[in-house]
């Protein structure tokens, strides 16, 4: 249900006149940036290792100070332990380090995802490797875990880390199934309450209009992933938030190296605001909660982004690299001269 | 002996420097089993300040006379707690020793790899190092290739020629001031100097220009196409490019050098008279990417 805007315009009366049944919205550039002005975003799920260096400079022009990537699979599973390390490894390491240079801090959870998961003799070798990477600087949680399809080894490497993150004191980022949605994630809160974790460490992501009450009622964190198609609209996110408030609810683009969108956040924040809802639980939902939530790890300092990363000098490298000197995190893309 | 000396100094900075519970942790994590301590090394921003260390003038002088060229500048006590760790590894066998070292960069985050680099003057077996601190120079994270190539004396002492020339120019062409790098005088050589000439002209070529400072490598060796380049130098409208050509030509053995500095009298006084130095076109805050014009 992916619509493009037609009769869209700046007016926000015209949205009276939408149809009831659309689910989501693109927005230009042109059409939202006048109503998110002085708005900052922190998105807590975001894989940036798949994303190019327009998306970093387009989601820093758009507010984004701070993100979170969740540890996931790649789009084919991988075949050794040393690939999984690597890519741990790349999340606090070279991805932090490009991140920073577009003036956005970087923080990431790490976890075995679900799918990897019925890989057991791989997965294994993965749980010996986790605490070595969960105890690591700006890693804010285990993530993101939980059940895909649904298998008793999804199931037994999800406890296995539910109690990593108990012992390490981390939050959880729980990834919940496409497929027999609500189902799986009835299963995965009950599991972690079975395991003792207190709800307000637990974000349960992904989630929908099926799902949220219960998420909330036993006193989780609800995520919503802002990814047409297949997970959430933001019409219809506009509307959620219209009738369940900002309490323990944040939303986020999960754009990845599907057809996503990393400015899903501003962009669904612009669409709230067209819709009335007040600059404060719109604060709640894009950027305070998922502070609140991950920052329970001890590894989120808001003053490190807050008023924008300072831009450090001495961090920046040259040559073949992907900033030069003095360069802002800005290209001017219309350009055609290429110095 | 000299490393039981910096040993000893950096834990009695860091206790100066730290709360007493912090020190607690370090103090008792240094003395942890291996794994332990390695732990600690990843955990440490969970227990230290990452507020920049103030060092009092009389540390850094005690810095500098127990190992010249190693500097603690903007460091915090979470970099230095980890570099004290690293120091404190039982060093008695040596395979398990290295395996452990290797393991932590294995494994390291942007700031342990800093961390990591920063200590290698401070380990034990320095040449077994010598890969894992190439790597470092062909990194494209700028925070630790600052780690090894500035203020760090280990490549001064261990690299050869060429993983020495190789530093120097990713330095300069990743627009790092070349003054930071310790032993920079001591390990001057022909090849170097040559390089840098056909790399000023393949820079000038695209419009971009060269820091002046990189010019103080060239003098013992200026003869020729070196020689050509100060010519060429000399003409530059940039006023640091014209000191560099007048510095490079004084400190020059070489009568042609001698002869072309005569052309410009008035540098000629001014170097003579030392108002110009080396000193005076140190800059860390290059940008020679962008063109001027």
């Amino acid at each position: 249900m992916c619509q493009k805007d037609k009769d869209y315009s700046q007016n926000p009366s015209h949205f009276e006149e939408i149809h009831e049944s659309v689910s989501h919205r693109d927005l230009n550039w042109e059409q939202y940036r006048g109503y998110i002005e002085g708005m900052r975003f922190f998105d807590p799920h975001v894989h940036m290792t798949s994303r190019t260096t327009d998306d970093y400079q387009a989601m820093y022009d758009a507010g984004i100070v701070a993100l979170i990537e969740p540890a996931f699979w790649l789009g084919q599973p991988r075949t050794g332990l040393a690939s999984f390390k690597d890519y741990f490894s790349s999340l606090v390491n070279w991805e932090r380090f490009r991140s920073s240079q577009f003036g956005i801090k970087h923080y990431c959870t790490i976890g075995l995802n679900s799918r990897e998961a019925n890989n057991e003799p791989l997965a294994e070798q993965v749980m010996e490797i986790l605490p070595l990477f969960l105890y690591k600087e700006g890693v804010v949680g285990v993530g993101e875990i939980g059940f895909d399809d649904q298998t008793p080894a999804e199931e037994k490497y999800y406890r296995a880390q539910l109690e990593l993150a108990k012992e390490a004191k981390l939050p959880v980022q729980v990834h919940t199934p496409h497929r027999d949605k609500k189902q799986g994630t009835e299963r995965s809160m009950a599991i972690a309450l079975e395991h003792g974790l207190d709800p307000s460490w637990v974000v349960i992501d992904h989630n929908n209009e099926e799902t949220v009450k219960s998420v909330l009622d036993q006193g989780f964190y609800a995520a919503f992933t802002i990814y047409p198609f297949t997970k959430m609209g933001n019409e219809r996110m506009v509307k959620v938030v219209q009738r369940y408030g900002s309490e323990r609810i944040m939303i986020n683009c999960a754009a990845d190296w599907g057809i996503s969108d990393p400015l899903a956040l501003p962009k669904t924040a612009a669409l709230m605001k067209m819709h009335g809802i007040d600059d404060e639980t719109i604060r709640q939902v894009t950027y305070q909660n998922a502070i609140d939530a991950f920052g329970k790890s001890g590894q989120i300092d808001e003053a490190d982004f807050a008023n924008g990363i300072a831009i450090d000098q001495s961090l920046k490298m040259n040559g073949n690299t992907i900033l030069r000197g003095g360069q802002q995190p800005l290209v001017p893309r219309e350009s055609l001269l290429i110095k | 002996m000299f490393l039981q000396n910096i040993h000893t100094l950096l834990f009695s900075i860091l206790r100066n420097h730290v709360t007493h519970p912090e020190w607690e942790w370090i103090d008792q994590k240094s003395q942890a089993p291996a794994l332990e301590l390695m732990t600690a090394f990843v955990a440490a921003p969970r227990f230290l300040s990452k507020q920049p260390l103030e060092l009092t003038t009389e540390e850094t002088l005690q810095i500098n006379e127990v190992y010249p060229g190693f500097s603690l500048e903007n460091w915090n006590p979470i970099r230095l707690g980890r570099v004290c760790l690293l120091m404190s590894l039982d060093t008695s066998e040596q395979e398990t020793y290295v395996r452990h070292v290797e393991t932590l960069f294995d494994t390291a985050e942007m700031n342990e790899l800093v961390a990591l680099y920063s200590a290698l003057p401070l380990l034990s077996y320095p040449e077994k190092w010598l890969f894992r601190a190439t790597e470092a120079v062909r990194s494209n994270v700028g925070v630790v290739f600052d780690a090894l190539a500035l203020q760090n004396p280990y490549p001064a002492r261990h690299f050869n020629e060429l993983a020495w020339n190789q530093l120097v120019l990713k330095t300069i062409f990743n627009d790092k001031p070349i003054h930071l790098i310790s032993g920079l005088e001591e390990r001057v050589n022909e090849k170097l100097a040559l390089t840098l000439a056909d790399f000023a002209k393949e820079r000038w070529a695209a419009g971009r220009s060269v820091a002046a400072q990189v010019w103080r490598l060239i003098p013992p060796f200026v003869n020729g196409t070196l020689l050509e380049t100060m010519q060429q130098l000399f003409q530059s409208t940039n006023t640091y490019d014209q000191m560099a050509a007048a510095l490079a030509c004084f400190h020059s053995e070489n009568v042609e050098a001698k002869k072309l500095l005569a052309n410009f009298p008035e540098l000629e006084k001014q170097v003579h008279h030392q108002k110009i130095s080396w000193a005076d076109l140190e800059f860390s805050n290059l940008n020679t990417y962008v063109s001027e014009r």
